[in-house]
């Protein structure tokens, strides 16, 4: 198989095709950008594993919708915000954590061992994040995940790459200033 | 603007000195694109800190989950699936034609010369194909019974194709009836000595709900002495959801294997 039957694109396009098993390897290809997308967002690994698989469900059911013109990876961060959109909606869930209740906002479950374990930079910058509003957090997660690739970043978000430049400029600088305080306070 | 006065609005960003409307100036050329967001230092620095920070990685259990959905969603698939080309219309019609072939096989064979040898070693390719296509078309009834006929059919094939073992492994992953899922795995094990199929056999192990298969596979692998189906065996083991009972009968199939 050469490399290009192995795109993200012609993988779908399998599956639309009715090729279910190359699914398996989006899945592989991308469970864990996912997982960390929607545990960036929500902190919690259960519900993150959850929502990972609710995003590939819907991808499977709207498999026809898939037209191969577009980026695969950018449809499937699209489908992965609605998802989250459409669970915090059912479960009403609000964050309105003040600064000084950061430490409630560890994550409970067996990922905190993993976030014990980075250095202390990247620890306070974890902390850092969770305390943006959702919104900038998402564009800084989309950011890492789409490797900045910021035309990609407004398909998903359905603005110009110029306006994803400014939220992702807006979030840093929002970031910047909780790094900061966190510092002072530690 | 001119360059050297973008250049100034940057630099004086970076110096922390800058006013909110000169912010606000520069977030309109970050946006024009006229100011690219790696000149601005500090944040650049940041952004590249958060790439580095570690993501953490999934359970085992979204894995099981997934390919469980995956499996049922591929078997609605094939029950949505019209097959006419397989539908009970052909299957007598499949039957007569085989009738035909065995009989001119027959008269063939009995007025055998040279140049007929070839025609019977044709006919009997025929009848393999025939009957390859009669197991293919078996293995996707509603009815279980009908399924395990096609797995038996391939009991009587002398050789199997590559693609009559891969429906059999479909089967052996896919199946919905165990009794179907076990006959499958009774044939492949005919065929265990090819790499290959042992390759595959390993990893069927994870597709593997029902306690009666996954014990029945974990047997296997100490007949064949198949030591790298070790790890498969392992994860088994640490599935929540595969009963106290198997994992007992697992953890002696490891040990023998180790």
């Amino acid at each position: 198989m050469n490399l290009e039957a192995l795109s993200d694109n012609n993988l779908m396009m399998k599956v639309r095709e009715g090729d279910l098993d190359k699914m398996g390897l989006l899945f592989e290809r991308y469970k864990r950008p996912l997982y960390g997308f929607f545990y960036g967002l929500n902190k919690e690994q259960e519900l993150s594993e959850d929502l990972v698989q609710n995003t590939f469900l819907r991808i499977l059911k709207y498999r026809n919708l898939f037209r191969g013109e577009g980026d695969f990876r950018a449809w499937m961060f699209h489908i992965a915000r609605n998802v989250n959109i459409d669970h915090h909606r059912k479960h009403r869930i609000k964050a309105t954590e003040a600064l000084e209740n950061w430490q409630e906002r560890v994550g409970h479950h067996e990922n905190q061992s993993v976030e014990m374990q980075q250095n202390e930079e990247h620890r306070m910058l974890s902390m850092a994040m969770d305390r943006l509003p959702a919104d900038k957090r998402e564009v800084l997660l989309l950011s890492k995940f789409e490797e900045r690739k910021y035309s990609e970043i407004g398909e998903v978000l359905g603005c110009t790459e110029g306006a994803v430049k400014v939220k992702v400029f807006r979030a840093l600088q929002e970031l910047k200033v909780i790094f900061k305080q966190l510092e002072k306070i530690s | 603007m001119d360059k050297l006065k973008i250049d100034e609005l940057v630099e004086k960003y970076n110096e922390g000195l800058s006013d909110p409307a000169e912010t606000k100036l520069l977030e309109q050329l970050i946006e024009k694109g006229e100011v690219d967001l790696t000149r601005l230092r500090e944040l650049h620095a940041l952004d590249e800190q958060i790439l580095k920070v570690e993501t953490p990685a999934p359970s085992l259990r979204l894995d099981d989950q997934f390919y469980a959905a995956l499996a049922n969603e591929k078997r609605q698939q094939k029950r949505a699936l019209s097959f006419s080309l397989l539908s009970w219309d052909l299957f007598p019609r499949l039957a007569a034609a085989a009738v035909l072939i065995l009989s001119g096989f027959a008269v063939g064979y009995f007025i055998q010369s040279p140049s007929q040898k070839t025609e019977v070693s044709e006919l009997t390719k025929e009848v393999s194909d025939l009957k390859e296509m009669m197991m293919l078309s078996l293995l996707e009834k509603e009815s279980a019974t009908q399924r395990l006929r096609a797995v038996s059919l391939t009991s009587e094939m002398d050789q199997v194709s590559e693609k009559v073992t891969n429906a059999l492994f479909t089967t052996l992953n896919q199946d919905e009836n165990v009794n179907v899922r076990l006959a499958a795995l009774e044939v492949l094990k005919r065929y265990s000595k090819s790499s290959e199929v042992r390759a595959q056999l390993i990893e069927s192990i994870a597709f593997q709900d029902s306690p009666l298969v996954q014990i029945a596979m974990a047997e296997l692998m100490v007949t064949i002495q198949e030591k790298k189906s070790v790890d498969a065996l392992k994860q088994l083991l640490q599935n929540e959801n595969t009963p106290k009972e198997i994992k007992t009968k697992i953890s002696e199939s490891i040990k023998v294997l180790i």
